[in-house]
């Protein structure tokens, strides 16, 4: 196993707004290495980092806690569970596929019709979320209220994985931005820089970027760096010029996303530290799709960042698909950037 | 001030690459503002003092829509993807310019008729590549690497009383205000004027440019549709011509009511011809003003266009000149 504490970071449970687990691992490992850590009122974690006071300027790191999933919305008669989405998920990908429901974690399955009694015609075709049960093996709705409420978070239940240069799990999206994050505050160790640095592990990401706004005010940053995870899109039967980014060519920068174009200065500072110290990269080559940089940059006098990140292929699903290298290569990129902290300069 | 507005429009910057059009306000606004500064997104922000100890603000988008390179084929020719709301069927037979100054043809994926029209019924990004004459990739990563930002390359043209180029939105806006601050002597109230960035894309700059002012009354300028034309929009009722609009609400905000009141007293006061508008879409910064720190009264003058986001949007000089007066009359009379 490459990477230990991704798989341990991957397989924690913390769809939008049931992040405390991710965040109270997080917290153990990185609180003897920082100067204060506090979690907000909204359940972001923040760590401090404080520098020589040469520098009076901020430097804020963020990546989010949550991943996408699933909310029990009904108990049915039959005591299978209706749900609804958690953030952007496509009901193609949940069908027969295990999940953990409740705060105890019960195991089920997303059922669906056997292609034995289906209508030729209406297989490969997408079910409405509305359709999808969870199935746990009761057989009344009393049965199932005993365990569950309306309102259980819905995990995907995915072992992380490693095949060659290759890792599955669920959740890359964002605990490599997750690990970035801790990976950056182990390198500083030893380390003392002008500039106080500020880690931002921010909740509820993906149903509106909430946390990091709320973070970025307590801090006050003069520039930030976000680490996501992002669209692969290499499909095979796609032309190349329709792929968002790719597997295998190393940490993704974008100049403009969803709601905000990127700080030119500040992108131009990550390509020549890419460049110089030959960490290769690739942009994202599509403009759809938004991190909490939209929500930085509208927030106080304007936080203006950059992003950068893991490609993953499958993303938003019970198994997506990311290169070790891929990943590796955004931990040496954003390493030495916090390290240089010219992406503080204007 | 029609030279004004040529400089203006025919500077090509898009969302977030702002920089060309800045330097030229700013050149423009100097002599006139008793002090100026860049804020951490890029937006401009002059000083006009007053004496009353109230603020008044004054908004303009510096950007404009655009492109942006995200792929180069073997043989030279780039993908694109938009910049803010650009239709790609504006782009068919459009020129562009890029930042780095190489200049492309626009034109549509396909072999046969039937392909063709597919690509057209469906058009998107995915269905249109753009043409920069370069011989092989590598002669195009040259001239347009991935990532290179452009806009519409299109002339400004002026017909007397119609005047037709690029990026009137929000450029029009900007000669506005810098009229206004070359004209106003003796304001009431301090008046921000804040060039904005990166409105196309989500009213960025707007969101925050006003946090560490906190105006009394904040204004945006921008255009709204000129729905006029042809079997045009019949459920909007202004003009072109008939001076600019005092916006009531459109998809992004509901104009103070305070606003407006102000507005249409000072233009019946002052006869300056101006139209109410309800439009029922779109938005301005007028909403990033609205929901700013404790909030402020926010509404919008609009010069009528037509063909808003086009290569080839049209305004009408005497909108543009009522809206100068309107303003400076704002300016003078104060916010209250």
């Amino acid at each position: 196993m490459k990477l230990e504490r991704l798989k341990d970071l991957c397989e924690l449970p913390g769809i939008s707004g049931f992040e405390e687990k991710v965040s109270s691992f997080i917290r153990s490992i990185v609180e003897p290495r920082v100067d204060s850590i506090w979690t907000d009122t909204v359940g972001n974690l923040i760590a401090e980092k404080k520098g020589t006071g040469k520098s009076s300027k901020k430097l804020m790191l963020l990546a989010h806690t949550d991943e996408v999933g699933l909310m029990v919305k009904k108990i049915n008669e039959d005591g299978t569970l209706s749900f609804t989405s958690v953030g952007g998920v496509d009901p193609r990908v949940l069908m027969g596929k295990k999940v953990l429901v409740g705060k105890d974690f019960v195991p089920g399955v997303i059922g669906f019709e056997a292609i034995h009694t289906q209508d030729p015609t209406a297989l490969l075709k997408t079910p409405s979320m509305g359709k999808l049960r969870i199935y746990l093996g009761y057989s009344k709705k009393e049965e199932a209220q005993k365990n569950h409420r309306i309102g259980d978070p819905v995990f995907f239940d995915t072992q992380y994985e490693e095949i060659g240069d290759y890792a599955i799990a669920k959740s890359f999206d964002d605990r490599t931005g997750c690990e970035v994050l801790i990976r950056i505050l182990e390198s500083l160790e030893g380390y003392r820089l002008d500039f106080d640095v500020y880690f931002a592990w921010v909740v509820q990401e993906e149903v509106g970027l909430r946390g990091s706004g709320v973070a970025a005010k307590q801090i006050k940053p003069d520039a930030a760096l976000v680490f996501e995870n992002t669209t692969a899109g290499d499909n095979p039967e796609l032309p190349d010029y329709r792929w968002a980014t790719s597997l295998g060519r190393g940490p993704v920068l974008t100049f403009a996303h969803s709601g905000l174009v990127l700080d030119k200065r500040i992108l131009d500072t990550i390509v020549d530290t890419a460049k110089k110290n030959s960490i290769e990269f690739q942009y994202k080559s599509r403009i759809a799709g938004g991190t909490d940089a939209a929500r930085l940059a509208r927030v106080i006098s304007g936080i203006p960042s950059g992003v950068i990140s893991t490609p993953s292929r499958y993303i938003h699903s019970p198994t997506s698909v990311i290169n070790v290298n891929d990943f590796l290569g955004v931990v040496k990129l954003a390493s030495l950037l916090v390290k240089e902290g010219k992406v503080l300069s204007r | 001030m029609k030279k004004l507005i040529e400089k203006l429009v025919t500077i090509s910057s898009p969302s977030g690459r702002e920089d060309a059009i800045r330097e030229a306000i700013a050149e423009e606004i100097k002599p006139y503002v008793d002090s100026m500064k860049i804020d951490p997104l890029g937006n401009l922000v002059a000083l006009k003092k007053g004496k009353s100890g109230k603020k008044l603000l004054f908004d303009g988008h510096m950007d404009e829509i655009g492109v942006v390179v995200t792929h180069i084929d073997s043989n030279g020719f780039l993908r694109i993807d938009s910049i803010g709301g650009l239709s790609p069927y504006m782009l068919l037979g459009s020129r562009l310019i890029f930042e780095t100054g190489a200049s492309g043809v626009v034109d549509l994926e396909g072999e046969t008729i039937k392909e063709l029209g597919e690509s057209i019924k469906n058009l998107d990004f995915d269905h249109i590549f753009v043409d920069i004459g370069a011989i092989d990739k590598s002669d195009a990563e040259r001239k347009a690497p991935i990532g290179t930002f452009g806009t519409y390359d299109s002339e400004f043209i002026d017909l007397g009383k119609r005047l037709i180029s690029k990026s009137m939105d929000d450029r029009i806006a900007c000669a506005i205000m810098i009229q206004v601050l070359k004209e106003l002597k003796d304001p009431k109230d301090d008046v921000y004027f804040v060039f904005a960035v990166q409105e196309e894309v989500g009213l960025v700059g707007a969101s925050v440019a006003a946090f560490d002012i906190m105006p009394d009354m904040a204004v945006a300028v921008d255009v709204t549709t000129g729905p006029d034309t042809p079997k045009s929009l019949k459920r909007m009722g202004f003009k072109l011509g008939e001076g600019p609009t005092i916006k009531i609400k459109d998809r992004g905000s509901i104009s103070s009511s305070r606003v407006v009141s102000r507005l249409k007293e000072i233009a019946e006061k002052k006869e300056i011809p101006t139209q109410y508008e309800v439009l029922i879409f779109g938005g301005t910064d007028a909403r990033g003003y609205q929901t700013t720190g404790r909030g402020i009264a926010s509404g919008t003058v609009s010069v009528p266009c037509r063909y808003v986001h086009s290569p080839h949007e049209m305004v009408d000089y005497d909108d543009v000149l009522n809206a100068v007066r309107l303003l400076k009359a704002l300016a003078e009379e104060g916010v209250e």
